[in-house]
């Protein structure tokens, strides 16, 4: 089986001087979910506009679902792959199921308006993401976490079988960024997504994604299973911060340690039996 | 209960607001200084000229000046929902990206230079008008292109310019003017409707329509532009050509309900945020909504304008912008909970 994503020698600058991408080459399975990480100014944001087609790569090749992602409309691309970036409040006062439906304008003809079958994919949408609720408030006046899970079910009601995520648990409390992720999950399950996110949150993409892709700010790069990708030293390496690796049964957990950290070597715990927590 | 379409939910409240503009253009053609018998309207023209002055004023006169107030408010409300959407920007009006100091440089040229020909039926001083606001326009375009990436700020920043450059050439030339060819510029920039010849009325009732209804067809566009030009892009919008036909199509509106009835402020940028605020901010909704209201609020301030004083007129400009601020700070007070960016 090929990937539905598949990124060849992928290289982009945006000027002569820094060089932001280089010869990056990974693939993504259909219903997979892949977590980019990395520190600031490694280009995850950029891979991640690359990949929605808002940028063009300098030198290699990105294919979406077989075909060069050039050879795409704006239109058609946006029937592939949905995009829901870091959440913000719009301008103007759209209520929650405006916004959601607002994805069907890929489908839509000349004078825009949606038929039924159009309405009962926003309102799968809406009610598989919770945001029913509020669905007939402006988006002003949600939380943070709600707006995201909006944009989520935005991105879910345009019907596309890639969902590239920018940072969509930052400025959330840890309730709300389990409640995404849980969420991106159950789509990439029963809707068999496949999903990319860009995230700071090793933790987090530890414990969600099939894949982990590691960006360093030299140009390197690491993909695999995030067992394999994160380790002390590795992430000493790219994030230059030491780190505290321990595992929960067969899955890994990161403690930073900054400079005033209390490298004191005991953890506890309050794990059910037959649950160890153990450092590397 | 089945569920409505959007569609036809828009439908029910467009053939609504048609009804209040017909009925308010009806009830207008029959106010003025002369009093007309209804009766004597339908029964039709006289066997010769003057032999039924109602009618004759009824036809001649006032419908077409009517017509004309609809048409202007139409274009100036949609071109000020259009301007709104895509700089993202609630102040945006017709205006702001040169128009109003395009058309006024244009008419202060006519003016001085005495020019006295006419085209498709328009006087020199309209014709002069449409061709500055559009030359102004495409200015402003040009410069917004070439000095900034981030578009919609620089197109913001260059019809600031233009428009403070223009404005004190604009001075200049009527400093150096003669009283009588001032008075005739400052006239035309109060913002003033009057009776235009039919060739006039039909050309400018066809281009207006066509630009409205093509501002129409890509306002399902407009809805995600206004959520900025990545989120659009992702959306499926090809943003640069959507903004170039929504821009193109909003100056030359404006453009012709400027060299028509010369600078009408606050329909463009009132009328947009009363509908906004009353009927929710989608666009398909918006446009066809504005343009009925705005054609509405204009028969209505014209009226006034020809009848408060009478038998003087006042420059509708004047009632627009004394009638239209305390109507929009009533539909503030009324709905600001209602809207984010006041927040």
């Amino acid at each position: 089986m090929s990937g539905i994503i598949e990124v060849k020698n992928l290289g982009f600058s945006y000027s002569a001087q820094s060089t932001i991408l280089k010869e990056l080459g990974f693939e993504v399975m259909p219903s997979e979910f892949l977590a980019i990480a990395g520190p600031n100014g490694a280009g995850k944001t950029t891979l991640l506009n690359l990949l929605c087609g808002l940028l063009s790569p300098k030198t290699g090749s990105i294919k979406i679902d077989g075909a060069d992602i050039k050879s795409y409309s704006v239109k058609k691309l946006s029937q592939k792959v949905a995009v829901v970036r870091q959440e913000f409040v719009p301008v103007f006062d759209f209520t929650v199921e405006e916004t959601v439906t607002m994805a069907r304008i890929p489908y839509l003809g000349t004078f825009g308006f949606e038929g039924k079958a159009d309405k009962e994919i926003v309102a799968e949408a809406i009610e598989m993401t919770d945001v029913g609720q509020f669905a007939s408030r402006p988006l002003a006046q949600l939380s943070s976490g709600e707006r995201q899970r909006v944009f989520i079910a935005r991105a879910l009601a345009q019907n596309t079988a890639i969902l590239l995520l920018d940072e969509p648990t930052s400025f959330l409390d840890l309730k709300h960024q389990v409640g995404i992720y849980d969420l991106l999950k159950r789509m990439q399950i029963e809707k068999a997504k496949t999903i990319i996110a860009v995230t700071h949150d090793i933790n987090l993409a530890a414990q969600y994604c099939d894949q982990v892709l590691l960006l360093g700010a030299d140009n390197s790069y690491r993909i695999g299973k995030a067992k394999d990708v994160f380790s002390a030293e590795e992430i000493e390496k790219v994030f230059g911060v030491r780190t505290f690796v321990g595992t929960i049964g067969q899955e890994k957990f990161f403690i930073p340690l900054g400079e005033f950290a209390k490298d004191s070597g005991t953890i506890t715990t309050n794990l059910k039996e037959g649950q160890q927590a153990q450092s590397q | 209960m089945a569920e409505i379409s959007a569609a036809k939910k828009l439908a029910v409240k467009v053939s609504i607001c048609l009804a209040v503009l017909a009925a308010t253009m009806f009830l207008c053609t029959m106010v003025g200084t002369q009093n007309i018998s209804l009766e004597k309207v339908f029964a039709g023209p006289g066997k010769a000229p003057g032999e039924n002055i109602d009618y004759e004023i009824f036809i001649g006169v006032r419908l077409p000046r009517v017509i004309l107030a609809a048409l202007v408010g139409a274009a100036l409300a949609c071109s000020g929902v259009v301007l709104q959407a895509i700089l993202r920007n609630p102040l945006a009006d017709p205006y702001i990206l040169g128009i109003s100091s395009g058309a006024g440089l244009g008419v202060i040229t006519a003016v001085l230079s005495g020019v006295s020909w006419t085209f498709l039926g328009g006087s020199p001083i309209a014709v002069f008008a449409f061709a500055g606001a559009l030359i102004t326009v495409w200015l402003v375009w040009c410069i917004g292109r070439f000095t900034g990436k981030t578009q919609v700020t620089s197109l913001l920043l260059s019809g600031v310019v233009v428009n403070a450059f223009f404005s004190a050439v604009i001075m200049f030339l009527t400093s150096i003017a003669k009283s009588e060819q001032v008075y005739s510029t400052i006239f035309w920039l109060m913002g003033n409707i009057t009776e235009k010849s039919l060739s006039v009325l039909w050309v400018s009732t066809i281009c207006i329509l066509a630009g409205i209804i093509g501002l129409f067809s890509i306002s399902h566009r407009l809805n995600a532009l206004t959520f900025g030009e990545e989120e659009a892009k992702g959306l499926g919008v090809d943003t640069a050509k959507t903004r170039v036909v929504a821009f193109g199509l909003a100056a030359f509106i404006t453009a012709i309900a400027v060299s028509l009835s010369g600078l009408i402020g606050f329909v463009g940028l009132i009328v947009p945020h009363g509908i906004r605020l009353v009927f929710g901010p989608d666009h398909r909704q918006m446009l066809p909504v504005s343009a009925i209201i705005g054609g509405t609020f204009l028969v209505i301030a014209d009226t006034v304008a020809r009848t408060i004083v009478a038998p003087a007129q006042l420059p509708v400009g004047v009632i627009t912008a004394i009638a239209g601020g305390p109507f929009f700070l009533i539909l503030l007070a009324k709905y600001s909970r209602k809207i984010s960016w006041l927040k």
